[in-house]
């Protein structure tokens, strides 16, 4: 599926070309212009089209680095764990299942301080088998000092790609990220995509700089000691101090993004779509994007006040900010393209905690309805869409609602 | 809330870890014959032990609940009625696989109360290792030989319940020996090991230590850094490179001392130490060579020093050295310090060669150590009941 | 150097000749919190001076890892970084790949840096082998990937492994009152596997801490022959076996002397049995009973004659059938139809 607008203004900026790619092509573009070092490549729908880009651009000399094809995700992600803290610049991806099966590696990256620039296709867990999207496989980190961002077209693959290395990489920061993206609606389906100029993405990406933390006959260190308990707190408050700053680095990263490449996110953490003057807002990440705003367009020529907030970073998850953004509106759609059984209310991960942003960043409590739909690639359709703001507006006027809500179930 | 009762008993890991469990729940199912509530448990940070690094296990006892609970609201207790020291190489002081540091063996003992040592040595030659403290407090000998088993086989020389006997006079409000008798008759069915508990109960008696008796030695400990000055990545620092070191004597530079972990001294893991003949050395470099700890520095001369902030006392050096009699394994608690034989020999190699020689006549051969296996490897005295059952397959 | 896969220079580490000419420095130093006698640690040491200063190692789950650097403390002169259980060879193939493009690249100084990646049994020949078993495929990287064996999952309180002998007694496997004999595994073969599975590597050999230099010098062999190597080495274990550590050396002659461990080393394909083992095979030395082995460790103190037995009749078999005594298992007179 095509987006049918970009979010970006148009750029003035030479050298750049135009290029009909899918998501994971761009992202396969944006290693080769950061100049990664090392990538290790295990294959799983539907991230590994990224793997099959890069294999072919190494083979056509265009991009220089060490590609590994490892027996198995867990030790895909051992290598490149290990070869980020032997100072390379890594590269690697999952989806789904193989990404738990790399789990042990995914959860001791962050304490280890490896900014490992990672891409999710997300990807239903199975059993039951199904290569659709299904947002819990990257959600399932979110808790480990990960960083983790879902955009919803090439383009934006592509830039936070770029901006990613910049933010893992920062010596402040240290922590791997993940970018998630929508398993075959952006993986797999072709848009128009600007690629900026390698000579612009060298300025606004210096090489990786591990410092005293590299690894090398030079620098005799012992990496990952055995603690107990006199050391476990010290070690995760060192992760925590990245959280309290994660949120002022990416929006320093953004803006010089800007300044390099002339395209304009405006607020890193959400997109915004016709809040302005809004009386209820559905809130959700990744490509579902496209038909909630195709349905507030209708919705809005029918006279409803309904806007849309996407959110781009659920962690760091700008709570304060997004309250602040939340708290205006009479009522509040989240739709969870995961789910989060047993939890409070029984809704979904992102309801939940949109919920607990509100209940400390917000004066006003507006009702959170929590929908469940999209789950192994299930359609959100335009009527689906319509169907969650008529449920809003519901509970806008006071009407009590499920705080957890099935859409496009059969049943 | 109600009276508490908390005893702590150190041991060699892996060697002693049956027989210490055995005494703590012993202790615990004992007082529960008077009625009274307890919990036996050793320290989780101890797990895995490793064979000689000291290790504790204890038993909290309480009248009721409540109490009990408030004693098990720590990881361990701060303050122990009764310390029980399974090896008496330990009153030199232990650096536990939990900890760091070096810890008296007294250390968590309450003022006046018993410090109870298995051990064939007299009071005046134990308070030359147990350090000195602020507060008084009884030094109780249990004569016996040290006990030691391995992982799978255990030797029962009811030195448990010799110990239980000795703990009923000490702290007869605890449990009293009639209670230890009805223990190991209803669940260890052993009539025999009452009869050790009797004898150990009519031997035990203490002697008054007085505050500030005992040995001088400051022991060494660390502070933590705060999370702020401590390294990213969770990486620290890694080990210098040693480098040659001073003859004590003619101040010549040469041989090769290494650079050590300063975070962790092995010392405290030893019940015997190598004593060196440096004359007779032939520079084979066995002993250094299959050293696992490193902790033989080459001397100036080219012999091999045993380095004894390093070494752990596995004897290794002993079964590898060819020379009969120039590495021999003997008795650690004789010892009370740490310095460095080949010093003690460049200063007057006469006397130090003539000391040898009575301390090595001393020792045990390995057949018959005390502190080591009881036999060598060789297990053919095996429980009665563990035999049957082979046999039957 | 072919021209079909991409080699780099290795060092170039001339063997020790002789014991005098050892190299004093130590790499693997004093105030590690392992047992008594701890034979791994011996091969630390060994492995560490072998390697020397230009080398990185990574060090997989276990008692090298736990009784090494607890608590945040390290013995090691060398840089060193854990990895998981399972994960040496993914580990070693890491660091060889990003120096060998960073060198490449110019952002690094260009010279051969030894990769080491050292695993327990548990974690080489059970959770890490398939790991293992993919970088011994990569012709293009130089590393060793050695595995200590001392055969238990040893660090979390003895637990059988994948090379745990038969009928051995460890807290997963033991001897009861219905069931004296609880495993009935033989011990994995680990370095023929390695060798077989992986006709590209051009070094795979088994080591024992009672040869020191021979277990130095291999170390060195495999470290300057280029591409990816691996070394078993058998451990005595004191606390796991159960025995006096001051025997720890002897029982590792013992395991050689009785034919249960065989000494070799394959160079580019080429098997050379060294050691008694070497005296064993051409017939000079008669192989010693295993009783004299078992015995000796507590770990057996519940083998009743039929065992030893067994036991016996499985090594006697390992050297007198076998295709490749001691090494490869395949039975050598093909049975006509």
């Amino acid at each position: 599926m095509a987006t049918v607008t970009l979010p970006v203004e148009e750029t003035k900026k030479s050298n750049e070309q135009e290029a009909l790619i899918t998501g994971a092509e761009a992202i396969a573009i944006a290693c080769k212009l950061a100049n990664v070092d090392v990538v290790t490549a295990y294959p799983i729908r539907p991230y590994d089209t990224v793997m099959q880009y890069i294999s072919q651009l190494v083979a056509d000399g265009e991009m220089d680095c060490e590609y590994i094809v490892a027996e198995g995700e867990h030790s895909q992600f051992e290598i490149v764990k290990h070869a980020s803290v032997c100072g390379a610049r890594v590269f690697c991806g999952s989806s789904g299942v193989g990404w738990m099966y790399a789990m042990e590696a995914l959860t001791v990256t962050p304490a280890l301080r490896v900014p490992l620039v990672c891409m999710v296709g997300n990807r239903a867990l199975d059993d039951p088998g199904a290569f659709g999207v299904e947002h819990n496989d990257a959600l399932a980190v979110r808790d480990l000092g990960w960083m983790l961002t879902w955009v919803d077209s090439a383009q934006e693959a592509l830039d936070t790609a770029l901006i990613a290395y910049r933010v893992a990489e920062d010596r402040r920061m240290f922590v791997p990220l993940a970018i998630s993206c929508d398993g075959a609606f952006l993986t797999h389906s072709q848009a128009l995509v600007k690629i900026p100029a390698a000579e612009q993405v060298k300025k606004f990406l210096p090489r990786y700089d591990r410092g005293d933390l590299l690894l090398h006959p030079d620098n005799v260190i012992s990496v990952a000691p055995q603690v107990n308990e006199d050391w476990v707190m010290e070690i995760r408050r060192q992760n925590y101090a990245v959280t309290e700053i994660a949120c002022d680095v990416i929006r320093e990263v953004y803006a010089e993004f800007e300044r390099t490449f002339g395209r304009k996110y405006g607020n890193p953490f959400f997109e915004e779509y016709m809040t302005e003057d809004a009386e209820v807002v559905l809130l959700g990440m990744g490509t579902l994007s496209t038909p909630v705003k195709v349905a507030i367009r209708k919705l809005r020529a029918e006279g409803k006040k309904v806007g849309f907030v996407r959110l781009r970073w659920f962690r760091p998850f700008a709570g304060p900010e997004l309250a602040k953004c939340l708290e205006r509106f009479k009522a509040v759609g989240v739709i969870d393209r995961d789910f989060s059984f047993g939890s409070p209310n029984l809704s979904g991960v992102m309801a939940t905690e949109v919920r607990s942003a509100m209940y400390t960043g917000s004066s006003t409590r507006p009702p959170v309805i929590g929908f469940i739909g999209g789950l192994g690639g299930r359609e959100v359709t335009v009527p689906d869409v319509e169907a969650m703001t008529d449920v809003v507006f519901q509970a806008a006027k006071g009407k009590a609602q499920p705080l957890t809500q099935w859409i496009g179930l059969r049943g | 809330m109600g009276q508490l009762f908390a005893v702590e008993v150190i041991y060699r890991g892996v060697f002693q870890k049956t027989l210490a469990k055995n005494i703590t729940r012993g202790i615990v199912l004992a007082a529960h014959n008077e009625g009274k509530l307890g919990i036996s448990f050793g320290r989780y940070g101890d797990s895995p032990e490793r064979n000689g690094i000291p290790a504790k296990s204890f038993a909290i006892v309480a009248y009721d609940e409540q109490t009990l609970e408030a004693g098990m609201a720590q990881y361990e207790p701060k303050q122990v009625d009764l310390t029980v020291v399974l090896d008496d190489t330990l009153c030199k002081g232990a650096e536990s696989w939990a900890w760091y540091g070096l810890q008296p063996a007294h250390r968590a003992l309450k003022p006046g109360h018993t410090l109870l040592v298995v051990s064939l040595e007299d009071a005046p030659s134990l308070l030359k290792n147990i350090h000195r403290r602020e507060e008084p407090y009884k030094l109780g000998i249990l004569k016996g030989v040290t006990s030691f088993s391995g992982m799978w086989v255990y030797k029962d020389d009811h030195t448990d319940v010799r110990v239980l006997g000795a703990i009923a006079k000490a702290v007869p409000e605890l449990f009293s020996l009639a209670s230890v008798e009805k223990f190991i008759l209803e669940k260890l069915k052993n009539s025999l090991k009452v009869t050790s508990a009797h004898t150990a109960f009519a031997r035990f008696a203490t002697v008054e230590v007085k505050a500030g008796e005992g040995n001088p030695e400051k022991l060494f400990s660390f502070g933590k850094p705060r999370w702020e000055d401590m390294r990213g990545g969770v990486s620290i620092k890694g080990q210098p490179q040693g480098g040659p070191y001073a003859d004590p004597v003619s101040g010549k530079i040469g041989g090769f001392r290494p650079a050590r972990n300063e975070l962790f001294k092995k010392y405290s893991t030893r019940t015997m130490r190598p004593v060196v003949n440096f004359s007779t050395c032939t520079k084979c470099t066995l002993c250094w060579l299959n050293c696992p700890d490193a902790s033989f520095d080459v001397t100036p001369d080219g012999t091999y020093d045993a380095n004894l902030q390093a070494c752990c006392g596995c004897g290794i050096c002993e079964e590898v050295c060819p020379v009969k009699n120039c590495i021999s394994m003997v008795n650690e608690s004789e010892f009370h310090d740490n310095d460095s034989q080949w010093a003690k020999f460049r200063e007057d190699k006469d006397s130090y060669l003539k000391w040898l020689e009575t301390t090595i006549a001393k020792a045990e051969p390995i057949e018959e150590r005390s502190h080591g296996f009881r036999y060598r490897g060789q297990y053919q005295e095996q429980v009665p009941e563990a035999l049957e059952i082979a046999k039957k397959g | 150097m072919s021209t079909f896969v991409d080699e780099k220079p290795t060092q170039n580490l001339e063997a020790f000749k002789g014991v005098k000419k050892v190299p004093h420095e130590e790499y693997y130093t004093s105030g590690h919190r392992t047992c008594q006698g701890c034979e791994s640690a011996q091969i630390m040491k060994l492995m560490a001076k072998a390697a020397g200063p230009r080398t990185v190692i990574l060090g997989s789950t276990g008692c090298m890892y736990v009784a090494n650097t607890s608590y945040y403390a390290t013995p090691w002169g060398l840089p060193w970084m854990h990895t998981q259980l399972g994960s040496s060879g993914s580990s070693a193939l890491g660091a060889a790949a990003a120096f060998r493009v960073q060198m490449r690249k110019g952002v690094m100084k260009d010279e051969p840096i030894n990769v080491i990646a050292f695993c327990g049994d548990g974690g080489g020949a059970d959770m890490g082998l398939g790991a293992i078993s993919a970088t011994m495929c990569h012709p293009d990287y130089n590393l060793l990937i050695l595995m200590y064996d001392n055969e238990s999952y040893a660090n979390t309180d003895i637990q059988i492994s994948g090379t745990s002998p038969y009928g051995v007694n460890t807290s997963f496997s033991t001897p009861g009152k219905i069931k004296r004999i609880m495993n009935h595994r033989w011990k994995k073969n680990v370095a023929p596997l390695m060798l077989v599975g992986h006709p590209t590597v051009k070094y795979v050999g088994t080591i024992s801490t009672s040869y020191p230099l021979q277990a130095m010098n291999n170390v060195r062999k495999a470290l300057s022959i280029g591409g990816p190597t691996f070394i078993h080495c058998l451990n005595p274990c004191p606390k796991g076996w159960d025995f006096d550590p001051v025997l720890s050396f002897e029982l590792g002659e013992l395991a050689v002397n009785t034919g249960i461990w065989p000494l070799y080393e394959v160079e580019n394909g080429k098997l050379k049995l060294y050691g008694k083992t070497e005296q064993i095979a051409s017939g000079r030395f008669k192989r010693l009973p295993v009783r004299d082995y078992l015995l000796k460790q507590g770990r057996f103190a519940h083998f009743i004659d039929d065992d030893i037995d067994y036991f016996q009749s499985k090594i006697d078999e390992m050297w007198n059938k076998w295709l490749v005594p001691g090494i490869i298992p395949l039975q050598k007179e093909i049975e006509a139809e």
